[in-house]
């Protein structure tokens, strides 16, 4: 059984329909990135996951319950981290997380003890006894996941959760990600950074203008001719063999080298064969962007025609 | 559900966590004292009441926390919820176990407690009026327990509206109104209700022919008195019966109803609260639209001089008093079914998953 199941779901707040048809799986153990451009409905979608808002139409299950009939039920299993984070700003970081804990139920020695064991989840230890509102953006995102985890979800709703932090935090976020697919929970985590989802997401949920991207568009978008980045010892060699092969008036030239729409990766690999022969001395061949960002564009792109 | 209470709690104990670590709490409780220490200084050497006992300062005294306590209790409850929503914390707290009856009921609970630490500051002051004497201990305890209730009320609407209306500043102003409204609103709903609901009354007055009388004012001959024939007079009255209602409604009016009503031997109440507490019920009775003053029935009945030297068969205060509604019972009944309504309110527009939202108003 999956995760999260949602079909046909729709939601609007009087004549903007943020939401206008949402359907998608996330199976458990593992995480699916939710990507859209911005006013996309993410937010909106996330809320009515999290049985905070209720869909107009549709259905939905979070580890098999129903959000609107059975809230109570949805909210022990699931964990949201909103994208901004509220925190009570006078108490401390290690009181705000045991008061979330005994929300859940927890008595006070059980939610002192599972506080202790999220601040170090977390990195908070030196900060554990400062008012959470003396934490900067990064660090409450952090306490922010912290909350989301303070009961053991089963299925996590992740709003947003690189926004503010450091490189090196992004990487534990990352790592803590893949750590709890890998126990077993279901993640769905919406961010803008696409190349962090890439490394992080087993599949992706595209979202565009409310509604979720049919999975044989986003096959298609998968295929469709993408960029690829070429760098070169010489760029005046290089530039010469791409007009010679008749790339010559799609190939974008800058100072880091040329940049060549390609069908497929055939042609990618054909092109890289034949740069080579010619003796051009190639020091980078991949695509532009990444897997998501590419069908996340395609798919814009194609919203944008349509 | 054994957790009912222990979740509500919890908001309870967040609450007040956040509180009394704020300074502004401990400002607002050092200026309410150092008022009410004011006020009862300058109320005993106003009153003499070293002399003439504690009674008025009590009564002074009561008011003046009530006054303050309706002026304080607002700010203290009127952003209860929205200020959670703007902080972004409501929704973290709405994602939990706690339900959101248990979240309405909690914030009222805190708001509340946090009036209660205003009254028993002012304990200290009342309790000088039994030292004064003249003020009976249980009128003490039964207008602190009104006093309590009063304060109640008004979190329950703070609350109530904070559930209710998005914006905090909107809310709190909303429900100084409320307070305005009980406060002085029914004041002026009673005089201009009362005013603008006349009724006609038709007076007939018979009285002696004393032209027939003889020198010595009595009945010629020894027989039948002579009488006139009755007329009637015309003139309007105030129906305070159809309006009472909004008077019982009046914080003040029913704290001061309240107050076990003392009387002496004459049937006359010993303190303001009482006099206050007849004039309030009186207002419940109407009028005799058709009053009769029969004089020559009077003077069969009495005699030539009896008149005014005898019984007479008008009211007592405390006889109005006793076979009146209490007005206080009314009045709180009133308030009671305000502070709850607010709160359902509240629950309503609070409880999650949202099916409506205001506009312009965020979940989280």
């Amino acid at each position: 059984m999956a995760g999260i199941t949602v079909a046909g779901v729709a939601r609007s707040f009087g004549e903007v329909h943020a939401v206008r048809d949402a359907s998608f799986e996330v199976a458990r153990g593992s995480v699916a990135g939710l990507i859209g451009p911005n006013g996309a409905g993410k937010t909106t979608l996330l809320l009515m996951l999290a049985s905070l808002l209720a869909p107009d139409s549709g259905t939905i299950r979070i580890a098999g319950y129903d959000p609107v009939t059975e809230p109570h039920q949805v909210r022990r299993r699931m964990g949201w981290m909103p994208d901004v984070l509220g925190s009570w700003p006078t108490l401390s970081v290690r009181v705000a997380l045991a008061t979330s804990a005994r929300m859940y139920g927890m008595g006070a020695d059980e939610a002192s003890a599972r506080a202790q064991e999220l601040i170090e989840l977390v990195d908070l230890a030196p900060l554990a006894e400062q008012a959470t509102r003396v934490l900067s953006r990064g660090q409450k995102q952090r306490l922010s996941l912290a909350r989301a985890l303070v009961h053991d979800p089963e299925v996590l709703l992740l709003d947003e959760p690189a926004s503010g932090l450091d490189p090196a935090a992004r990487a534990e976020l990352r790592e803590l990600v893949r750590r709890l697919a890998g126990e077993g929970k279901t993640i769905l985590v919406s961010s803008h950074v696409l190349a962090e989802l890439e490394e992080m997401a087993d599949s992706a949920v595209y979202l565009a203008a409310g509604a979720t991207a049919a999975p044989e568009d986003v096959a298609r978008a998968g295929r469709a001719a993408r960029h690829w980045r070429i760098r070169s010892l010489d760029a005046e060699r290089l530039v010469a063999a791409l007009g010679a092969a008749g790339f010559g008036e799609v190939a974008v030239v800058d100072r880091l080298g040329a940049v060549v729409p390609l069908a497929s990766e055939q042609d990618a690999a054909q092109l890289l064969a034949h740069l080579i022969g010619t003796g051009v001395p190639v020091s980078s061949f991949a695509p532009a962007v990444g897997d998501l960002e590419h069908v996340f564009h395609d798919l814009n792109r194609a919203g944008g025609d349509a | 559900m054994t957790g009912f209470l222990q979740g509500m709690w919890l908001i309870v104990a967040l609450d007040l966590k956040q509180r009394v670590r704020g300074v502004a709490w401990y400002v607002l409780l050092g200026v309410f004292v150092l008022l009410v220490t004011i006020v009862t200084t300058l109320v005993v050497i106003a009153t003499n009441a070293w002399d003439s006992g504690g009674g008025a300062v009590f009564s002074t005294v009561v008011f003046f926390v009530l006054l303050l306590g309706t002026l304080v209790s607002p700010a203290l409850s009127g952003n209860a919820i929205n200020g959670e929503r703007e902080a972004g914390t409501l929704a973290t707290t709405q994602v939990t176990l706690v339900t959101t009856a248990q979240l309405v009921l909690g914030k009222w609970l805190a708001a509340w407690i946090t009036a209660l630490a205003f009254l028993a500051a002012s304990v200290p002051f009342l309790a000088f009026g039994v030292v004064l004497g003249e003020v009976s201990a249980s009128t003490i305890a039964v207008s602190l327990l009104v006093l309590a209730v009063e304060v109640g009320v008004i979190a329950a609407i703070g609350v109530g509206l904070s559930g209710v209306i998005t914006r905090p500043l909107f809310s709190v102003v909303v429900t100084y109104l409320v307070v305005a409204a009980l406060s002085i609103g029914t004041l002026i709903a009673f005089a201009l209700g009362g005013a603008a609901l006349q009724s006609t009354v038709h007076q007939t007055y018979i009285a002696v022919d004393y032209e027939q009388l003889d020198e010595n004012g009595l009945a010629p001959d020894g027989g039948e008195v002579p009488c006139l024939a009755p007329v009637v007079n015309e003139y309007p009255t105030p129906r305070w019966d159809y309006v009472w209602g909004f008077l019982a409604a009046n914080p003040y009016v029913v704290v001061a109803d309240a107050s076990p009503g003392t009387f002496d031997e004459h049937g006359s109440p010993r303190d303001l609260f009482g006099w206050i507490a007849v004039g309030v019920r009186q207002a419940q009775h109407a009028p005799d639209l058709e009053p009769v003053y029969d004089e020559c029935a009077d003077w069969e009945k009495y005699g030539p001089y009896g008149y005014g030297g005898g019984e007479t068969d008008s009211e007592t205060p405390q006889e109005v008093y006793e076979r009146s509604v209490p007005s206080w019972f009314v009045g709180l009944s009133i308030h009671v079914l305000l502070g709850a309504g607010a709160l359902a309110w509240a629950w309503r527009c609070t409880e999650v998953p949202a099916r409506r939202l205001a506009a312009g108003s965020r979940i989280a």
